[in-house]
Formats: structure tokens, sequence, C-alpha cells
């Protein structure tokens, strides 16, 4: 289980090696091998991650962060246009501001 | 992401604001999974109540199950997860073959449902939705592409189609959910569909070939309020925030 709550300060690099870890745990080793995943990595085009992926994608952020990143509340305030386009480097900034 | 274990079988579900005083517990529809709640529905109604999702049997990332897509078996199944949660009465809501088995559990369990929301629930005797296993697979693979992604923008690429493919040639080659759905067929047409007592909202979309099973249930249920929001059979994609306002006015109402 990865329901420990960091409370160290992580800068961009951290959090995008992070990430990355949580997609790898999310869609499997073998698929994540044969992508390049970018600051630019789009999820839903780049990465193809379907909806229930993104749910257990954004449950290991929450785990991870506890009550100090509410990234479903921020994903839900996003339109349709914001969500296709969502890359990975918009949510490494998001988790950076709210640390 | 939680998996807990319900009569020996894994179960995933999601919980929001655990410590409100009532609890809304949200069924998804056939070939779907808890994420059409989890993103928007859910957070508006968590402002006010604990909210539970689940995924049903072999759907999302609950575990597959051969048999048991009745309509007294899905309630069952619900009634195991309500009494595993320590939960004895709940705020139901359900879309589509989730809005059956809402149906459903208000009639076999009425003392466990507090108010009901019926989310387009196809008759399973209408000539639109008899082939229901057929109309839903070509809506299921719309629904994974329309959800966070926008048909005309976003092909779905080679790794979902794979994953879709796999979930449809269980379900319908390794289940029985093809004939325990034909044997629902006269669920509208009972008598006992008259006996729901519960408040009940009846949430319809004012283009969807299913908002004549709504008037239908209106007909059949007394004192249920009809409701129709723009958009067609997916309106919880189509319009979340219009669907989580309006079941979280009614169910905060009274």
């Amino acid at each position: 289980m990865d329901a420990v709550v960091s409370t160290a300060k992580l800068n961009s690099n951290e959090i995008f090696d992070l990430m990355k870890q949580f997609i790898t745990e999310v869609i499997g080793e073998e698929f994540v091998e044969e992508m390049d995943i970018t600051m630019e990595s789009s999820f839903t085009k780049d990465l193809e991650m379907d909806s229930i992926e993104i749910v257990s994608f954004s449950e290991k952020i929450k785990a991870h962060f506890g009550e100090q990143i509410d990234f479903t509340g921020w994903l839900s305030n996003m339109d349709l246009d914001q969500l296709i386009n969502l890359n990975l480097g918009t949510i490494v900034n998001y988790i950076e501001e709210c640390q | 992401m939680p998996v807990i274990e319900v009569n020996n079988r894994g179960v995933h579900i999601q919980e929001l604001n655990k410590g409100a005083a009532e609890t809304v517990l949200l069924v998804h529809g056939m070939f779907s999974n808890l994420s059409i709640y989890y993103f928007n529905i859910a957070p508006i109604l968590a402002k006010h109540f604990h909210v539970v999702m689940y995924d049903l049997k072999s759907h999302g990332l609950s575990e597959r199950i051969a048999k048991g897509y009745d309509l007294n078996s899905m309630t069952d199944d619900l009634v195991s997860l309500m009494d595993s949660l320590r939960i004895n009465k709940v705020h139901l809501a359900g879309y589509s073959f989730g809005g059956l088995i809402a149906l459903k559990m208000a009639l076999r369990f009425p003392e466990k449902v507090k108010k009901l929301a019926v989310i387009e629930a196809p008759d399973p005797n209408d000539d639109k939705t008899r082939d229901i296993i057929d109309d839903y697979s070509r809506e299921f693979l719309e629904h994974y592409v329309t959800n966070f992604t926008d048909t005309t923008k976003v092909k779905m690429g080679k790794r979902q189609m794979e994953r879709n493919h796999r979930m449809y040639e269980y379900l319908f080659h390794e289940t029985s959910i093809k004939s325990d759905m034909i044997l629902e067929k006269e669920f509208f047409s009972a008598a006992e569909i008259s006996d729901i007592e519960q408040d009940t909202l009846l949430l319809y979309g004012s283009q969807s070939n299913c908002l004549g099973a709504g008037k239908k249930l209106k007909t059949k249920i007394r004192g249920a309020a009809l409701l129709e929001v723009n958009g067609d059979h997916n309106i919880p994609i189509q319009e979340p925030v219009s669907v989580g306002n309006i079941m979280e006015t009614f169910f905060n109402n009274g």
C-alpha cells in the first residue's frame, strides 16, 4: 500500500519521478516501457489513460500527499478541453504549488 | 484504491466525506464503472453527505464473477456491501442498469433506502432497449472516449481498445449477464413496481431514447418527480454538474 502521507517538500523533478511511478503502477510496466513519458505527455492522448485509471492515479496522489492536495477537486473544476489537454507538467506544477 | 472483501470477493469502493451523518450510495451502469460519479457528481454530493461509490462485479476494478447479474443478485451484492461498511440506510442513486438495481433495492429492502434517485434507467422490455447488451456495447465504447475526452478530438488508442475488448469478451461470453438480463424484461410491468414508497426522483435526458421509460415509471411510482436534463442517455457525462446539483437538492430537502 502507498497510504503514507509524505511531509517532505518535493521539487519538480522529484514530483515528476513520483508521478511517473504512479502511472507505471496504474497502467503497468510493460506499457510504460514503450512510452517516452515527459512533462509534455498528456493523460488521454499520449498515455491513453481511461477514467478508471485516472481514478486510481488520483487515489495514489491522495494517499501520498493527504489533505494538502485536493487533486480530484482541482480536476473537477476543469472543462472538457482542459482535461483533454492536461499534461504531466501541469500536474507537477499544481502539486509543487500546493505543497 | 481500496478493494475490500465482500462475501470473499474483491469489491472496489471509493468513499468521500466519511464523517457525514447521512450516506448517498451511487450505482453505475452496465459496462461502466464508478468513475462516472467520481470526478464531478460525487464531490458535489460530498459537500453534505458521506458518499459511497462501488464497481459492480466484473466492472472497473472489482473482481470478475461469472454469475449473478439478475436484479436479485445485484441487490444482494449491494446489501452485503452496506453490511460490510456498517451502513444501515442510504439515499440511493443509480444510473442506467444501476437505476434498475436502485429500483429493485427500494422494493426488496425498503428499510434500507431513504430517498431514491433513478437516472436514465431503461425499460428492460422496451423495443429500443430490449437488445440491451448490443445497445450498451456501442454506448460503452463511446463512454470511454467521451468521459474525459471528446469524440471529435481524441481517438481511442490501441491499449484502451484492447482493454475494452477484453472486458466485452469476458462479460458477453463468460458470464451470465445476457441471460440474466433477459429474465428481467417484465420488471417495469410487474405490479410490485407501484409498491415503491420512497421519495423518488427520475432524472432523464430530454433527448434520450430512455425518456419514455422515465415517463412510464412516473405513472407507476406514487409521487415520483420526473426531471429532464439537456442531453441523451449519457447525461452524467454530458451534464455532470447539473445532475450533481439536482441530486444534492433532492437528497437535502426534507
